[in-house]
């Protein structure tokens, strides 16, 4: 599993996938610092934070279509299952690759509080809880987008497709609020990544939020090893 | 050693591989021969654990790798067909990345590349991206990468397809040097090149085994010899004499320009009591007083044996 880890870490960065996320993800996230914060003038890093949850839907695509489906194209993957390391080993290793590269993302953007911190209040607690819950959704998502690369044949069609069910679950929440039957809206706001962040961007640590997303991303790495098991039965 | 029981694939309704079952004993290097379609990738994408066959068992040095593929894996390098390369990793980075992989210890990769290097030949490269080679130094890294963890069987699925004359010439030498110390099985459609690497060849034909044996064996017709001679005696007095040896089985005339001389192919069975084929024939001759021109000892090409192996399977 580490060597997995070390090589897809590295090729991030040997390649401009790497270097293309972090930039366009502290680009976006600059221009809404300056939105607001600066022009602001306020110190109100949750909802700051909760503007740039928005920006995973974007950009996890990036960083976990090539995992999977670029093995397939390229037909490297006969390398990886034929040998001693395990399918479980092989999903995990691309996916810590991949939350590495967005935790890294996520430190530089500790310079925002920094400058926060300088001209005005911050409270350590609130941002810790705030990033906690950003950095629990952004794992939820590459686990996602993970399982959809693995199912498509190359990494353009698994960026698309990714993009597509990343923009449906913002649709669904976006419905969650307009829809007149109950049980549908308690099942949509059970589901959705966003609602299930609401309580971090209110400073709370919520169990039953962190209890979700780490199920949610873990539910996708056992059907994306599932799915590659049984595509090896069937030998395609 | 692999040992493959009553292997069958199934790719939905196409049946690709139909009850195999062959040995590849140790330290030989075994050719699996085969038309394209017959199987051979299928085959050895199971041998290498790169998918589980429908039905029937895999062993490497009798473990199943269903059961136990961590450890078979182990024993195993592989290069497919299309060498599974990262182009943006450099050689000497890549091989690293393999050793690590087929977990070699941390601190012997460095020197077990150096090695893997100079045998594959590919030292002067090393610090080059994979994806800059040519096809050739392309191909020698994916031979390198079935090396690292020294496993003893390596699996190479037709390594010379798409390679120059000079290319090929290389890598069959590479294999011939691989084959001293480890168990070598590879498939190719190319029947020089089994001929001139392997000592045991696999036949496979729609999936099925239809011969296995020694080379020797195969090219040498077993306990048939087929001799061809030129014999100073008229058709019509020398057959009669020829069909009442009892070495001889079957006698085939070939054509000439001269009525007082035959030509014939005679198919005779060895190891009988009263000596070897040739020597029954030259007493036969002495005692027809027939002057016996010429007389060849005929072996089968591989080619031969391919096609008759197939035509028959076919029929």
């Amino acid at each position: 599993m580490i060597s997995v880890w070390k090589r897809e870490l590295q090729s991030y960065f040997y390649t401009p996938v790497g270097y293309l996320f972090m930039g366009v993800f502290l680009a976006l996230s600059s221009v809404m610092f300056y939105l607001q914060i600066l022009a602001q003038r306020s110190s109100d890093l949750l909802t700051f934070i909760g503007q740039i949850s928005y920006l995973w839907m974007l950009l996890t695509p990036v960083l976990t279509m090539r995992l999977l489906a670029e093995e397939r194209q390229k037909r490297t993957d006969q390398l990886l299952l034929t040998s001693p390391v395990s399918l479980t080993g092989i999903v995990l290793g691309k996916y810590l690759a991949a939350v590495t590269v967005m935790l890294i993302t996520v430190l530089l953007t500790m310079v925002y509080a920094l400058i926060v911190a300088i001209y005005g209040q911050v409270y350590p607690g609130e941002l810790l809880v705030g990033m906690m819950g950003f950095v629990l959704q952004g794992c939820a998502f590459i686990a996602l987008d993970l399982f959809i690369s693995g199912c498509a044949t190359n990494p353009v069609s698994a960026a698309v497709m990714a993009f597509g069910v990343n923009f449906a679950l913002w649709i669904l929440d976006m419905v969650e609020t307009s829809v007149s039957a109950g049980w549908l809206s308690d099942a949509l706001n059970f589901f959705s990544l966003y609602a299930r962040n609401e309580p971090f961007l209110m400073g709370q640590l919520s169990f039953a939020s962190i209890g979700f997303d780490v199920s949610f991303a873990a539910a996708c790495l056992v059907l994306t090893i599932h799915m590659l098991d049984s595509r090896r039965y069937r030998g395609a | 050693m692999i040992e493959l029981k009553q292997v069958t694939k199934r790719y939905g309704a196409t049946l690709a591989v139909d009850g195999l079952s062959f040995r590849a004993p140790e330290g030989q290097i075994v050719g699996l021969l085969g038309q394209n379609g017959a199987g051979k990738t299928t085959t050895l994408n199971m041998l290498t654990g790169y998918f589980p066959p429908t039905s029937g068992q895999v062993l490497v040095n009798g473990v199943d790798m269903l059961q136990d593929p961590r450890t078979c894996k182990r024993c195993i390098g592989y290069l497919p067909e299309k060498p599974p390369l990262y182009d943006e990793m450099t050689v000497a980075a890549y091989l690293a990345f393999v050793c690590e992989l087929k977990e070699v210890e941390r601190k012997a990769i460095p020197a077990h590349i150096k090695e893997i290097m100079a045998t594959c030949g590919l030292t002067e490269v090393s610090q080059r991206l994979v994806g800059h080679l040519s096809k050739g130094y392309r191909q020698r890294v994916g031979v390198a990468q079935a090396l690292c963890g020294n496993p003893p069987v390596i699996v190479l699925d037709e390594p010379t397809v798409g390679l120059d004359p000079r290319q090929v010439v290389e890598i069959r030498e590479l294999m011939r040097q691989l084959g001293k110390d480890h168990t070598v099985i590879f498939s190719s459609h190319l029947l020089s090149e089994i001929q001139q690497l392997c000592q045991r060849v696999i036949i496979l034909h729609k999936g099925k085994l239809i011969r296995e044996a020694d080379m020797a064996d195969l090219t040498g017709g077993g306990d048939t010899l087929r001799l061809r001679a030129s014999i100073a005696m008229k058709e019509k007095q020398l057959l009669p004499a020829l069909k009442g040896l009892d070495c001889v089985r079957r006698v085939k005339v070939l054509p000439t320009s001269d009525v007082n001389i035959t030509e014939v192919e005679l198919e005779c069975v060895t190891g009988g009591d009263r000596g070897d084929p040739q020597t029954q024939l030259f007493r036969l001759l002495c005692a027809l007083d027939a002057p016996l021109r010429l007389l060849v000892p005929q072996r089968d090409t591989l080619e031969e044996v391919f096609l008759r192996a197939t035509a028959e399977d076919d029929a």
